[in-house]
């Protein structure tokens, strides 16, 4: 049997459940139109028109996302390394090492550069 | 207790891949009730004990000490209407609690509960599924819950919920950096990515002889790698999205952030995955760090039979319900933290000093493998910490009091009416609780 | 299906022969330390500093090279046969770092003005930010390191002894380049178009590679050159995988060197970049694409020659043509010379083609030759100012001559260089390279590529004579003398010089280089 059998199992009965319940609370509650309750939520006051498609976000955002991809690849490298680690004697090290400092130099660079600083 | 009757009962990957249908099902639904009752018991137990860290009693009136608060809870929400508000991307809007449900449920799949035990006949496991890469698992699901989060605030069309997403996968993906670094040192020493592997490696420390006795070295990873675990403890809280890091739905800025326009079972789908993920990632710290379903030490020393059978089902639930209590009692003693502090705790801390540990553990394993003597290596790398310590301390002071002065002028400068909209003065004496004697009075109001 | 386990027991070592790598490492380490650099020094130093870096890991690494080159004769395969160390390998590596040398030259000039790239990146176009920046004297010293990437990603691709070295490369020299052809101080949005064109084609180019890439893997089973190349002997070249493979991959090699049909990036990329960059990109990037063709055709595809000869004939003539014939129309002096490199990629191509030692040694000659007088062209351009910058249409070049005669008797001289007259290394390379696709039985190519020699004679001698017999404008730009901007100058004209008159010395090298072709 296929280790991820039973996997997928799980996951159909969890997407079933969750499927189901919102389905299903679409039907279960009560109905009864207003106007002022299908406006977004600001707190009472008119809520601010959104342009199409959310708008741009804060660049910040962005640079985030870019630095999460780099750190994500050194863990997708980190992780078979440290699995092998004890195979590879130290020349698993010293490839990994210069790795990580590598990484290490553009980290340092985006922290100088205030990349990391949010306010 | 002999060292081969311990690897009898316990599960290795070579145990999975060998279940019937029935026996999948079973277990498959197993995980699934457990983890509906789990969030059930968890809201409960919740309101309970922050209600008596706060001097109070808590739900106390549907079923005995109110452990049925949660159902009915529950029960009422299927009863709201469920609203879906103008000018919102529906289709998004429908995926949105989905894919924050579904995905938080299938990482448990992979986590041990047990050793090998008899059901109807058959040798299994009791876990429901084991992989090569099961660690990666939870991972990726942590990975497309967020999407859930994003695509609700997204979907919404209100500034609120969408400012709540954004900030919602920035948190989620910046500790998911320390998070998996924090992995890396346990798969080090483990040497595999399978959970019931890593809790194997986990049963016994290597011996070591001091004064003519055989001592063991601690067995669970917590204590062998003690920064690993206290960084996943970060980690942990930020993927949570609980008390103290809850910016995402932080109600005091954000109103309830990417879920503030679901109602109804929709909104309950978003409670469901946050206490499935607060469970999971107990289990899973549970699993890496602290020997998973094995009994705790002292135990197994006048109970050899501690972690046969059945009996490491209990284990395996008292340890995350450690955890469990551990979430709850932070959000009832925590402030929440600010959205530049959390980012900086995961950027400028969490990733740096993770880095340096997994530099440190593995250039100390690997003289190790080599027969060197790892002392003098301990003796420097505590001498660098200690000076980093220093060094980052004085740092830190130096640039908070070159910051100060630019801060007094830039209050002093403020300009009521910034760029056109009327701007609260950033400093003002009642901030401060001066003149305005209401103030303390009307707390004690509403504490009442 | 039964678990599979990771087979941990028998993880071979992998061994890296760091000697031999070394002037790539040197370029990329030195690459390293220049982001150090901008992430601690201090801004004032930080000018210096680069330069510093830059020209010593440049200069180290071609000294290395040398050494590769007269040490033990070089025929190695290194780190696992992913990066092969050969003859003609080291010519290209060596023609690449000095010709980046000479760029450099260019690109750290400061006479003319703060900078030739941006005072700010992040800045728009015409806005106050951009305008306090340029008071302020800001520089975007990430120039350097950017060109160090770009370098030693070009140092790669024409070693690179699999796919998927080669694409890595690829996109190391890429990437920064895309940026860096953003960066230009005047004309902006011109330059900010350019990065943009240039990013969307390479990218739609880099997937064209991958996707050849992945169908001769499925075809052989390996990414190694020399084992598609065993397994098309062993196969035979008539699998729909293994065409469709070649060709995606040949789209997206053509590409980089930008021969037609895909040779439109090349003249709005070259107007737009700063034309220090573009001096880089028409020189180094060309010898490493050509390079890397050179490799993947005669290691890779040798077999194959029968099958893909008569489409990279087509390539050819057409790339030969078209970059004569509208390069008539031009009147922008980088678009000229833009497309004055689409048609020596076209004759460049023709030696490709002969696939034979004197083949390679003739290529080998030809990039460097021509890099030397490219270099040199452009360095020219930068000097030739006026208020606004550079003077880049060609009317305002009437008359240069009667004032200017020395700076517009070394253009015109590299212009006949181009052309291909005699006395000019120009002349001595398309000799080499015609006579070797002769022998290799390509005639009919030969006749076009003398034709469209002619064709491109007609628009060089129309600059020549714009330049010597017009009337100087009343307010005609200037020419801006700097030591370094001379220097390159200097060295391109005597280099053209030099191969042209007496060659013997450098084709014997080209030749000693070519004679063990590619390691395989």
């Amino acid at each position: 049997m296929n280790l991820y059998v039973p996997i997928v199992v799980l996951g159909a009965l969890a997407l079933l459940f969750a499927v189901g319940s919102v389905i299903m609370g679409s039907f279960t509650g009560p109905k009864r139109w207003n106007r002022a309750r299908l406006e977004a939520y600001e707190c009472g006051i008119e809520p601010t028109p959104q342009p199409v498609g959310g708008g741009r976000f804060p660049v910040k955002y962005y640079l985030t996302a870019m630095l999460f991809i780099v750190f994500d690849i050194e863990i997708i490298f980190l992780y078979p390394w440290a699995v092998a680690f004890d195979h590879m004697g130290l020349f698993g090290l010293v490839e990994m090492v210069l790795f990580i400092v590598t990484v290490l130099i553009a980290y340092a660079y985006v922290w100088r550069r205030g990349g990391l600083e949010w306010d | 207790m002999s060292e081969t009757h311990v690897l009898a009962e316990g599960a290795t990957l070579n145990s999975f891949g060998h279940d019937p249908w029935w026996i999948i099902g079973l277990k498959a639904l197993v995980v699934f009730v457990f983890l509906l009752l789990t969030v059930l018991i968890t809201v409960w137990a919740e309101r309970r004990i922050i209600g008596r860290m706060q001097l109070r009693p808590g739900p106390n009136r549907a079923g005995p000490f109110g452990i049925l608060q949660a159902l009915f809870d529950g029960i009422k929400g299927a009863l709201k209407e469920d609203i879906v508000p103008r000018g919102v991307d529906k289709v998004v809007f429908f995926l949105a609690p989905i894919l924050a449900a579904a995905p938080a449920m299938v990482s448990f799949s992979v986590i041990p509960w047990g050793g090998v035990v008899s059901i109807g006949g058959h040798k299994t496991p009791l876990q429901l599924a084991d992989l090569p890469v099961a660690v990666l698992l939870p991972l990726a699901m942590a990975s497309i819950g967020v999407y859930g989060f994003v695509l609700a605030g997204w979907s919404s069309m209100s500034p609120y919920a969408l400012l709540g997403g954004l900030r919602s996968s920035a948190q989620v993906i910046s500790y998911e950096i320390a998070m998996g670094l924090s992995f890396v040192a346990v798969f080090l020493f483990s040497g595999t990515l399978s959970t019931s592997e890593i809790v194997a490696a986990q049963a016994h420390g290597t011996a070591f002889k001091v004064a003519g006795m055989t001592l063991h070295t601690p067995s669970w990873y917590a204590v062998l790698l003690l920064p690993s675990f206290i960084i996943y403890i970060f980690t942990m809280m930020g993927e949570s999205g609980r008390i103290p890091f809850d910016l995402p739905e932080g109600e005091g800025e954000l109103v309830a952030g990417y879920h503030t326009e679901y109602s109804s079972l929709k909104f309950m789908m978003f409670y469901l995955a946050e206490y499935v993920n607060m469970t999971t990632l107990s289990a899973l710290c549970t699993t890496l760090f602290l020997g998973g379903y094995r009994a705790p030490w002292p135990i197994t020393w006048f109970w050899s039979g501690a972690n046969s059978g059945w009996w490491p089902v209990l284990w395996f639930l008292i340890k995350i319900w450690m955890f469990t209590f551990f979430f709850i009692w932070l959000r009832a003693a925590l402030p929440r933290v600010r959205y530049d502090q959390l980012m900086k705790l995961g950027w400028k801390v969490l990733i740096p000093v993770s880095l340096g540990w997994i530099l440190f553990v593995s250039v100390v394993r690997a003289l190790r493998n080599e027969h060197h003597d790892v002392g003098p290596i301990m003796i420097v790398a505590a001498i660098i910490v200690v000076l980093l310590l220093i060094a980052s301390f004085l740092w830190e002071r130096v640039s908070a009091s070159e910051a100060q002065p630019e801060e007094a002028e830039a209050a002093a400068e403020q300009d009521p009416m910034a760029g056109g909209f009327p701007v609260p003065p950033l400093d003002a004496p009642h901030y401060h609780g001066v003149g305005n004697g209401r103030a303390p009075n009307s707390a004690e109001a509403t504490r009442a | 299906m039964t678990p599979v386990y990771m087979a941990a027991g028998d993880i071979p070592t992998p061994h890296i022969e760091y000697g031999r790598l070394a002037p790539v490492l040197i370029v990329l380490g030195a690459a390293c330390v220049g982001v150090l650099v901008e992430a601690l020094a201090p801004r004032a130093q930080r000018y210096g500093l680069q330069v510093l870096v830059s020209v010593v890991g440049l200069v180290a690494a071609f000294a290395w090279t040398i050494a590769l080159g007269i040490g033990d004769q070089p025929h190695h395969v290194a780190a696992m046969g992913a990066v092969g160390v050969d003859g003609p390998t080291l010519f290209i590596q060596g023609t690449i770092l000095v010709l980046a040398l000479m760029s450099m030259l260019l690109i750290a000039e400061r006479r003319h003005e703060d900078s030739p790239f941006t005072a700010q990146a992040s800045t728009v176009p015409g806005s106050p930010e951009e305008r306090e920046s340029l008071v302020a004297g800001l520089v975007q010293t990430e120039i350097y390191p950017l060109v160090l990437f770009a370098v030693g990603g070009m140092l790669i691709f024409p070693a690179a002894n699999d796919l998927l070295t080669m694409f890595v490369a690829l996109e190391v020299m890429s990437l920064p380049l895309y940026l860096l052809c953003g960066l230009a101080r005047r004309r902006r949005l011109l330059s900010q178009e350019a990065a943009v064109k240039y990013f969307l084609l390479g990218a739609f180019s880099s997937a064209f590679f991958l996707y050849g890439t992945a169908m001769l893997y499925g075809f052989a089973g390996s990414v190694r050159l020399s084992e598609i190349a065993a397994a098309i002997s062993k196969q035979g070249g008539d699998e729909p995988l293994l065409l469709a493979g070649v060709a995606l991959l040949s789209v997206g090699l053509l590409f980089k060197m930008g021969a037609a049909p895909f040779q439109a990036w090349k003249p709005d990329v070259y107007q737009g970049a700063p034309t220090a960059l573009t001096a880089l990109m028409a020189s180094c990037t060309l010898v490493a694409a050509v390079g890397g063709v050179l490799r993947v055709f005669y290691v890779g595809l040798e077999t194959l020659r029968w099958d893909w000869r008569p489409m990279m004939w087509a390539v050819a003539i057409l790339t030969m043509l078209v970059g004569a014939i509208v390069a008539i129309t031009q009147t922008d002096v980088k678009r000229m010379l833009a497309y004055s490199s689409i048609a020596h990629g076209g004759f460049l191509l023709t030696g490709v083609i002969a696939t034979n030692k004197a083949g390679l040694s003739s290529t080998l000659f030809y990039l460097a030759a021509y890099g030397f007088t490219t270099v040199g062209a452009f360095a020219v351009i930068t000097m030739v100012r006026d208020a606004g910058g550079e003077a880049g249409h060609l009317s305002r070049w009437a008359g240069l001559g009667k004032r200017q005669p020395l700076v517009a008797g070394t253009f015109a001289f590299f212009l006949l260089a181009f052309a291909g007259i005699p006395l000019t290394s120009g002349f001595t390379g398309k000799f080499a390279v015609f006579q070797a696709a002769m022998a290799g039985g390509a005639m009919p190519l030969v006749i076009v590529g003398v034709v469209s020699s002619a064709i491109a004679a007609f628009f060089y001698v129309r600059v020549i004579v714009l330049m010597f017999f017009s009337e100087p404008l009343a307010d005609g730009p200037t020419v801006s003398f700097s030591p370094a901007t001379a220097t390159a100058v200097a060295v391109g004209a005597f280099v053209t010089l030099v191969l042209g008159v007496i060659p013997a010395p450098a084709l014997h090298l080209a030749q000693s280089a070519a004679n063990q072709l590619f390691v395989r």
